[in-house]
């Protein structure tokens, strides 16, 4: 029964296009070359990039026949190379594909002793591997590969159309091997630029950090503030994330990270002298202070990206029932990020010692943020840190 | 018929280079360890050993040093993955008497002219 190459070629090349792994698509090829046009065995010859040579790497056929994975090559000079590689198989060859015993009649007729003695080693090459075709694999002008097909069990020589179903299936190769490299390129391409990105934001992170740092360098009173108040936050939004329709998704909780390192960034714009005051402010002093989200907005409003971590930058003290600074803002007109920082940087500010009060023991300082939910706190907000309090957490 | 002994512990290789050499008139016999090759090779003297270099068992040097023992007249061809020059026991094979180094992936001339330029009677042994 004739086999129908066509449909046989539709579904190869159906099941190349999902194969991005090359050495898995050969092999399918040679299998395929084996069971839909019996031969005895067939071995794909490939590009060895690294080595610069060309490797024997998918055989199938009985053991003694099929050649071990990687136990041959063929070099540049091999002659079976040089007839392909030097475009002299097509000058005597339909298609490309060497016949064995076509091979054998023309060294009776080719004159030129060089091309003679060229294609006599070839076809011993051929000999050797008890191949009796071999149909090459281009891609553009580069040879990519070489199939070696063994005779056919009925001992029927191969007719056009599997020539041609092997010519295709050479085409294809080459065209698929090109895919996965280009795939692999892109995939380095990608990694690089991941790796590059991840560098990117290490620095900015470094940055942030050290910014931060320099904050505390002149407010003594709040050294690892940051930091305490980074960790707070990491909580209240692990909280808030269970909620799916609020917005706090991992990009959200990245910019509360940033925001909670950089909400006292303006300080750096306030007197020392008032900074490190020692006892309360007088009312001008404390108007000074209250300039520091403003001098924050200024240092950071030219960073890209930043844009949400400014809202709690400049408002991370306004308060719920709107007599909070610098505008006022009330209820959800303060941004979910303000109100976060807010209730993390206040209850750090409770329970730290100043040189001049001792700090807060925490039941009381959650008291107090319970108590002031509505008021001063944003009211869910403060729920989860009742709730974080009493489960041990902060 | 001059007799020559595949040691390889890949038994595609074996069967694969036997097939090979059994087609240019060599009586091919296979041992897939060292030692396997030297039970063998007590039994029947080959005219040439074509060694795997790294294979599980006793290592392919300790059975070129034990064939060597055996009788000294034996021609062994070493077959090994890497480089002569990036292989530390190059050196060492070719004191302890090996007549050849053939380097995988092979050019399988280059392997078959190894071979049997090795066995010619007059040959030299290179």
């Amino acid at each position: 029964m004739a086999i129908d190459y066509k449909k046989a070629l539709e579904i190869a090349s159906k099941s190349m296009i999902r194969v991005h792994d090359p050495d898995r698509l050969i092999k399918m090829i040679v299998r395929m070359i084996v069971q839909k046009v019996k031969v005895s065995h067939a071995n794909i010859l490939l590009h060895d990039k690294e080595r610069g040579t060309y490797v024997m790497t998918v055989s199938r056929g009985p053991s003694g026949l099929r050649v071990p994975n990687g136990f041959t090559r063929m070099d540049d000079a091999n002659p079976l190379i040089r007839l392909f590689k030097e475009h002299k198989a097509d000058l005597l060859f339909s298609d490309n594909v060497i016949i064995y015993s076509k091979g054998k009649k023309y060294l009776d007729i080719i004159a030129n002793k060089e091309l003679n003695q060229l294609l006599r080693d070839a076809l011993y090459q051929m000999e050797m591997f008890d191949t009796v075709t071999c149909i090459p694999s281009y891609f553009v002008d580069e040879l990519i590969g070489v199939f070696l097909l063994g005779k056919k069990d009925n001992g029927t020589e191969f007719d056009k159309s599997e020539l041609d179903f092997f010519t295709a299936l050479a085409s294809d190769v080459a065209m698929a091997i090109n895919n996965a490299q280009t795939f692999k390129d892109l995939q380095k391409a990608f990694h690089d630029l991941k790796n590059e990105l991840e560098r990117n934001k290490r620095l900015f992170i470094s940055i942030t950090n050290a910014m931060a740092a320099a904050i505390d360098a002149k407010d003594h009173y709040t050294h690892g503030h940051t930091t305490r108040v980074k960790e707070v936050s990491h909580l209240i939004c692990d909280r808030l994330a269970t909620n799916k329709t609020n917005g706090v998704d991992d990009k959200f909780r990245e910019h509360v990270a940033i925001a909670s390192v950089l909400h006292d960034i303006g300080k750096i714009g306030v007197p020392e002298a008032i900074l490190n005051k020692q006892g309360p402010l007088t009312p001008d002093e404390f108007k000074v202070i209250k300039d520091h989200p403003a001098i924050g907005e200024t240092i950071l409003k030219s960073i890209d990206g930043l844009e949400d971590c400014l809202l709690a930058v400049k408002y991370h003290h306004e308060r719920y029932d709107g007599s909070g600074y610098p505008i006022g803002l009330k209820g959800s007109q303060i941004p979910l990020i303000a109100a976060i920082i807010c209730v993390a940087d206040a209850y750090d500010a409770m329970v730290s010692d100043r040189p001049y009060r001792k700090g807060l023991p925490k039941e009381k300082a959650i008291t107090e943020i319970v108590t002031l939910a509505g008021k001063q706190f944003h009211p869910e907000i403060s729920a989860i840190m009742n709730d974080l309090y009493r489960e041990g957490r902060i | 018929m001059r007799k020559l002994l595949i040691v390889d512990d890949e038994e595609d290789v074996r069967n694969f280079t036997a097939n090979f050499f059994r087609k240019r008139q060599l009586d091919v016999h296979t041992a897939s360890s060292g030692e396997e090759a030297i039970e063998t090779l007590k039994n029947s003297k080959p005219d040439l050993v074509l060694l795997d270099i790294c294979m599980g068992g006793i290592s392919g040097i300790q059975t070129l040093a034990e064939i060597k023992k055996i009788d000294k007249s034996i021609k062994v061809v070493i077959v090994t993955a890497t480089r002569p020059e990036e292989n530390e026991c190059y050196h060492e094979c070719i004191s302890l008497g090996a007549c050849g180094y053939v380097q995988k992936p092979l050019e399988l001339k280059e392997l078959e002219l190894v071979v049997m330029s090795t066995l010619q009677p007059e040959g030299t042994t290179a």
